[in-house]
């Protein structure tokens, strides 16, 4: 019986100061108080080396908050939540701003996530994604005073507030260049994509972008682009080295990794058939130079179609902070990598061939002739 | 043991099923349900709620205790790798961000009335989830399927509230359609595996892992074939008469209690009322425990495999209706995913009883929904709720440990046996 | 000879590969559930052993840059969480089930928060992957050899299916193993140790699972991605379900599986040219074998009928 009544004693001691913990700390986020935190938090120091003072932010003159919302997935997935997030941090590092960010781990939470930033009365909101677009432009509708940037978040700026912009890409026109360079390259005439699924409006860009450019330069390759289902398209990679063996056989030589880590997978697998085969293979990546972000696929990345997300985003975010947002779409900057260890095996004349293909499709001179969004059947 | 019982009358069993079950479920069990049948004298009052408070106390326990361990993960992580936020919200001694990150999880699930309210809210589809999967293991059943029982569920219910036939409907016509909707779907998808075991043996655990697989592609094919052309992968939004009635709003106008949680409730208290009330739930339970038995005594197992399976993803079908007309307004691929098994969870740690999925539901939806808090107040990856709730369901589970960690003495009661494997 | 401006044989002899490959993990994952449940233990964990070896196999592989040595600790670190699952189920004698689906919940918070932690140390290096092995003579067969190169775990799925296979039914310990998944209390009688048969089986299990999630990181792809076994433990099991607890069933009900998922990229490969279309979408393709499996199910397989101990706890004198 002792021991029971101890039991109890524990239960009501962890109890009350359970109680007394969460009522009486203040986390000092809460937009209703000014006060210095008590306990836990007086003894706060800045974090990350930006900050500039521990009070709440509500003080006066405090520095500009900059939160970022995230796709459903993490800031170090190595692909456009991470490419963000980089951007945002980089843009706080550099001007002396507040970061912070959420992870969204399930669609329905977008619009309480962007919500929590909100109540913090944020200066400005990053939300990453296609898919949260929605929440985006009801939040914007909703908080006037708050400027909202969506990456990857196509608006019709007529039904938009004035304080969302949207940073987007030309994706097209990066897979346009890394298709002719693979048609450039290959020697078999035959080239392959391995890619996220179609109904995601980027990946088809790139997907098309690549199979018309390729075709630009010879009408007669063949160009394999396969699409992942909708379930599980960006985390496939076992799939996506699968895919990229099984164009590979079939006589592909170039192949476009394009779809998160189900293209990652595709470099990698490409990478593993060229390196037990001896066969002159050759990967391209996307988003970012993915030589930095699959180091085990160096050897073989001729280069990596690539859109600015992180400079785009930094840039938007600064912009923002000067109270310069444009409004509306602003559209990032498109193009190809470097082609790091493989400089040598491209020929001086097609690099004079994609270095001009590139200025003109920047100037309007070439068009790539993709639609923004796969058409229904 | 319950061979015995099938001789006797309902309450009997019911006296003995009572007595057995403890953990979560048995306070609850114990006073919402007195005994009935003859045998044991009534308890008093203050004895009563002492037995209560006994059978929550290691619950109770085990939950501190996974909080504590949960805890020490927290500050690790913090001394290794501080937390890659530059928020100024707090200061980064690794004590402190443990402490803010608990504090982050207490406002985030209790701090304001809309955080309680989007516990609330975020509990629901897990009390259905829980109740689906409890009722398939009292009837003998492993249903793994709720994950695409909640998917067709979810979009047969928003099928109905996008189609511009009934937009013009009334709510009060137009709700209970999109319910029945989802339900009639869960209880097809749940029906099939049933069918199929009753008449051929198929394994429910291999033909619901399948229907989970073909039920995402059925949404992907009609989610496609509907898709507005904005380029979203999604049905078009449900007609405003399909909405679930708000009962208490929030400031925010963002996971607003709406009716789902009382259906929730309700649904919790019919399945405790179906399977210890009626004789059809005597049955099921039978069947449950030992189907040759249930046999021997002239009840139909076969009968009451598809029953109950058709019940349980009934269940799950309702559970994704109630989301697609409460909070999310359409369905798209992304919707459902987890549910199902994150389903198989509550309904364990509820001890596949009700009213214990109910408190086991709202504990998931307390971690889920304050998860991002967390994150946000003290930079905390949220892989730690998973933890959390993993040390959570083990240490309710295993409850010998938590007995000897806090010396508390076993009251000596049976183990109630809450699945039987893969059965037969 | 020629299909949809591709050869026949090349498509087919990499259709085949690739099946072989995309059955290794489920293969082994059902191993690992046959040793398991032919002891008397059901194991609903393989997906979290799988998921945390697989992490575990990446980390340890990155650091020594040695995948071999990545194996060892993908198998170690699936062996100590099973080991838990035996110390749940056999010593404390929670519900199998539970103790299963705690394993499932752990591996991914714990995976996705150490993978944080590494990730964010920034100090991982490169990831290293297992060459791929052909058989002596049979490889430099044209066109068929490509079948003989493959990852050695896709190796040694096929061998631990023979061997499992021998060992379940034609040595003492298989005898001992199935005896107490079958009648733990006979068993015991005759002096067989029915405790240590379990803790034994649930670890030798473990370490299979090890080497399914070793598949893949070490094997596949190089890197390790928070969630990225995505159910195939799942389907594991149904294959050991599918193949009635036997060995070479599971390995026939893993290999449809497998030949399911490579069906998926040849056809598409192969409709890819304008004249070569077959009309199926790839939502109807992918759901399929799927069906497939239901009606084979339901038609020819029948009734499964488990050890009958399985999932029971033991209590040694009742």
């Amino acid at each position: 019986m002792k021991q029971r009544k101890f039991s109890y004693l524990v239960m009501v001691a962890v109890l009350f100061g359970l109680t007394m913990l969460m009522s009486a700390c203040d986390l000092g986020g809460t937009a209703s108080s000014a006060t210095p935190n008590s306990g836990a938090a007086a003894s706060n120091t800045p974090a990350g080396g930006a900050a500039t003072s521990s009070t709440p932010a509500t003080a006066a003159g405090a520095a500009i908050r900059v939160g970022l919302v995230t796709d459903v997935g993490k800031v170090d997935d190595k692909s456009f939540n991470q490419s963000a997030w980089e951007g945002v941090k980089g843009a706080a590092d550099k001007n002396g701003y507040k970061a912070n960010y959420i992870e969204t781990a399930d669609q329905k939470d977008y619009a309480t996530n962007i919500q929590q930033f909100v109540s913090q009365k944020y200066d400005i909101i990053v939300t990453v994604g296609f898919l949260i677009a929605d929440a985006t432009n009801k939040a914007a509708t909703a908080n006037p005073g708050i400027q909202f940037i969506g990456v990857d978040q196509f608006q019709d700026p007529t039904k938009s507030p004035k304080n969302y912009t949207s940073l987007v890409f030309q994706e097209d026109q990066a897979g346009y260049l890394a298709g002719a360079l693979a048609a450039y390259m290959s020697k078999t005439g035959h080239i392959g994509a391995v890619l996220g699924t179609d109904n995601v409006p980027p990946v088809y860009r790139y997907g098309e972008g690549y199979r018309q450019g390729a075709l630009s330069v010879n009408s007669s390759i063949k160009v394999d682009t396969i699409y992942h289902e909708d379930n599980n398209a960006f985390n496939d990679p076992d799939w996506g080295s699968k895919t990229a063996g099984t164009l590979i056989s079939n006589g592909a030589d170039v192949i476009f990794g394009a779809g998160g880590k189900t293209g990652n997978g595709a470099l990698i697998g490409l990478a593993q058939t060229a390196a037990q085969s001896g066969k002159t293979l050759y990967a391209i990546g996307v988003d970012t130079d993915q030589y930095l972000t699959v180091p085990e696929a160096q050897k073989y990345l001729l280069s990596s179609a690539t859109k600015g997300l992180s400079d785009g985003t930094s840039t938007l975010v600064t912009m923002a902070a000067n109270k310069q947002a444009p409004g509306g779409n602003f559209t990032g900057k498109v193009g190809l990598a470097p082609f790091h260890d493989l400089d040598s095996a491209v020929s001086q004349a097609t690099k004079d061939k994609i270095t001009k293909l590139t200025s003109d499709i920047a100037s309007g001179a070439v068009k790539t002739g993709v639609a923004p969004v796969k058409p229904a059947k | 043991m319950e061979d015995q019982s099938i001789s006797q009358s309902a309450p009997a069993a019911e006296e003995a099923d009572t007595s057995q079950s403890r953990g979560l479920s048995a306070g609850v069990d114990d006073q919402l349900a007195p005994s009935t049948g003859g045998g044991k004298p009534r308890p008093s009052r203050s004895q009563a709620i002492f037995s209560a408070l006994h059978s929550l106390l290691v619950p109770f326990l085990a939950v501190v205790t996974a909080l504590l361990i949960g805890g020490v993960v927290i500050f690790i992580s913090n001394v290794i790798s501080p937390p890659v936020s530059t928020s100024p919200l707090y200061g980064n001694s690794p004590f402190n961000l443990t402490l803010r990150a608990y504090q982050g999880l207490w406002v985030g699930a209790f701090g304001s009335f809309d955080n309680i309210s989007a516990t609330i809210v975020t509990a629901t589809p897990y009390i259905f989830g829980g109740l689906a999967v409890a009722l398939g293991f009292r009837a003998g059943l492993f249903n793994i399927g709720v994950e695409g029982q909640i998917a067709l569920g979810s979009l047969a219910a928003a099928a109905v509230g996008f189609n511009p036939a009934f937009a013009g409907l009334s709510p009060w016509l137009l709700v209970p359609m999109c319910l029945l909707a989802g339900c009639l779907a869960g209880a097809i998808w749940g029906g099939i595996p049933g069918l199929l075991k009753a008449q051929t043996g198929a394994h429910e655990v291999i033909t619901t892992i399948m229907l989970n697989y073909i039920a995402i592609q059925i949404v992907s094919v009609v989610v496609n074939a509907v898709k507005p052309g904005n380029g979203q992968v999604r049905t078009p939004d449900i007609s405003l008469n399909a909405h679930l009635p708000v009962l208490i709003a929030t400031s925010t106008g963002l996971k607003q209690i709406h009716l789902g949680p009382i259906i929730a409730i309700l649904a919790a208290i019919a399945v405790y009322w179906l399977l210890w009330r009626t004789t059809s739930g005597f049955e099921l339970r039978t069947v449950g425990t030992n189907p040759s038995a249930a046999r021997y005594a002239g009840i139909s197992v076969k009968r009451n495999i598809m029953l109950a399976m058709a019940l349980s993803g009934l269940l799950g079908g309702l559970a994704g209706a109630v989301e697609v007309t409460g909070v999310n307004f359409y369905h798209s691929q992304g919707f459902s995913a987890g549910y199902g098994f994150d389903s198989i969870t509550v309904a364990l740690l509820g001890k596949s009883n009700p009213f214990g999925v109910v408190i086991a539901a709202l504990l998931f939806g307390a971690l889920k929904s304050s998860a991002p808090s967390m994150q946000f107040y003290a930079g905390t990856p949220q892989d730690v709720v998973s933890i959390i709730q993993a040390l959570i369901l083990l240490f309710v589970a295993a409850d010998e440990i938590v007995r000897y960690i806090y010396r508390v003495k076993s009251r000596g009661e049976e183990k109630v046996v809450l699945t039987r494997g893969w059965g037969g | 000879m020629q299909i949809c401006g591709t050869d026949f044989w090349v498509t087919l002899i990499n259709l085949l590969s690739n099946t072989l490959e995309f059955a290794a993990p489920l293969t082994l994952g059902a191993l690992c559930g046959l040793f398991c449940e032919r002891s008397g233990v059901v194991n609903i964990g393989i997906e979290g052993l799988m998921l945390t070896s697989a992490f575990f196999g990446f980390i340890v592989g990155s650091y020594s840059q040695n995948p071999w040595v990545g194996i060892i600790g993908a198998v170690i670190s699936s062996v100590v969480l099973s080991g838990l699952h035996a110390v749940l189920s056999i010593r404390f004698k929670v519900d199998q089930i539970i103790s299963g689906t705690v394993i499932n919940i752990l591996a991914v918070g714990l995976t996705g928060y150490l993978n944080r932690l590494f990730v964010d140390s920034g100090t991982l290096p490169a990831a290293v992957t297992l060459p791929k092995l052909g058989i002596p003579g049979l490889d430099q067969i044209p066109v068929l050899g490509a079948l003989f190169v493959q990852p050695p775990i896709t190796w040694l799925a096929v061998i631990l299916v023979l061997v499992a296979n021998y060992v379940m039914y034609f040595t003492r310990w298989g005898l001992r193993t199935r005896a107490v998944g079958e009648n733990p209390g006979a068993a015991d009688t005759v002096g067989i140790n029915v405790y240590f048969m379990r803790y034994a089986n649930v670890l030798i299990g473990g370490a299979i699972a090890g080497l399914a999630g070793a598949y893949f990181t070490l094997e596949s792809t190089g890197t390790f991605e928070t969630g990225m076994t995505h159910g195939s433990g799942f389907i594991a099991l149904a294959a050991l379900i599918f193949g009635k607890w036997t060995p070479l069933g599971l390995w026939g009900a893993a290999l449809l599986f497998g030949l399911s998922q490579g069906l998926s990229i040849t056809f598409q490969a192969l409709q890819q040219s304008s004249d070569c279309q077959f009309g199926v979408s790839k939502d109807v393709l992918v759901m399929l074998p799927y069906i497939l499996t239901i009606l084979v199910l339901a038609g020819v397989v029948g009734r499964a009928v488990a050890p009958a101990a399985d999932g029971q706890v033991y209590e040694k004198g009742r």
